[in-house]
């Protein structure tokens, strides 16, 4: 696979303001309600300008990167894959809000996974309890003149 | 670069970053060259691993450890290390 660069970038190093709005913007909808914690701004070893969103505590993982390739926005989940490709910042943001419902939903599905378990494990438990209980209270009588 | 917040587990994996750019270094290779040899689209996941945001995901440690010359196992306990400190303790710390 070829690694896709761009030489000779138009605005290398930073972002723009008017990018950077639209990312904070993003992030803190993202912040208050709970999905991530704080962003960071940095560069690649290239100078290509990257926006790091944190998710929340304890963990702080990044759950999304914005990188600026020339003119291409590229945005990457924390393991690395591309969620979007585009050179329009607009499209990018919808992009991000999107991606970002989607890990949501990705949490709340596992939880509810993860309860269903746990759910069926203790009525599995509790209907073993129920028969043993049963079982005693049948032999407990005959049991009783032998003690 | 703006840093908010220092928490520990960004310093953990800002430690794990800086040791995984000085083996990369080592190798000679550039963030791109090792993107190609990850077979990696774009080469800014490598930014956000060694920049201490992103994690190198378990399943392709080996993958990185081979394109970077060095021993897996070794490359996956250092980084486990870094990670999830308490796991390599249990796993390689603790006395039986």
């Amino acid at each position: 696979m070829t690694v896709v660069m761009f030489p000779g970038a138009a605005q290398h190093g930073s972002w723009q303001r008017i990018e950077l709005q639209q990312f904070v913007s993003m992030s803190s909808d993202a912040i208050a309600m709970g999905e991530a914690s704080t962003w960071y701004v940095g560069v690649t070893e290239r100078n290509d300008p990257q926006f790091f969103l944190i998710g929340p505590p304890p963990e702080h993982d990044c759950i999304l990167t914005v990188s600026r390739l020339g003119r291409l926005y590229v945005i990457e989940d924390g393991a690395g894959h591309v969620l979007f490709e585009s050179n329009n910042l607009t499209l990018l943001g919808e992009q991000a809000v999107a991606a970002l419902r989607r890990r949501k939903t990705a949490i709340v599905a596992r939880v509810a996974v993860a309860w269903g378990a746990l759910r069926e494990f203790c009525e599995e438990k509790t209907e073993a309890l129920g028969e043993h209980i049963e079982l005693v209270g049948h032999f407990a009588p005959q049991l009783a003149p032998l003690v | 670069m703006r840093v908010a917040k220092a928490v520990p587990q960004v310093k953990r994996r800002k430690q794990a970053g800086n040791w995984l750019k000085e083996l990369r270094g080592r190798a000679g290779m550039s963030q791109i060259e090792l993107a190609q040899a990850l077979g990696l689209k774009y080469y800014t996941f490598i930014s956000q691993v060694e920049n201490g945001f992103g994690r190198v995901p378990t399943e392709s440690m080996e993958a990185w450890a081979r394109a970077l010359g060095v021993d897996p196992s070794s490359f996956a306990r250092e980084l486990l290390s870094h990670y999830d400190p308490e796991l390599h303790r249990l796993l390689f710390e603790v006395n039986r």
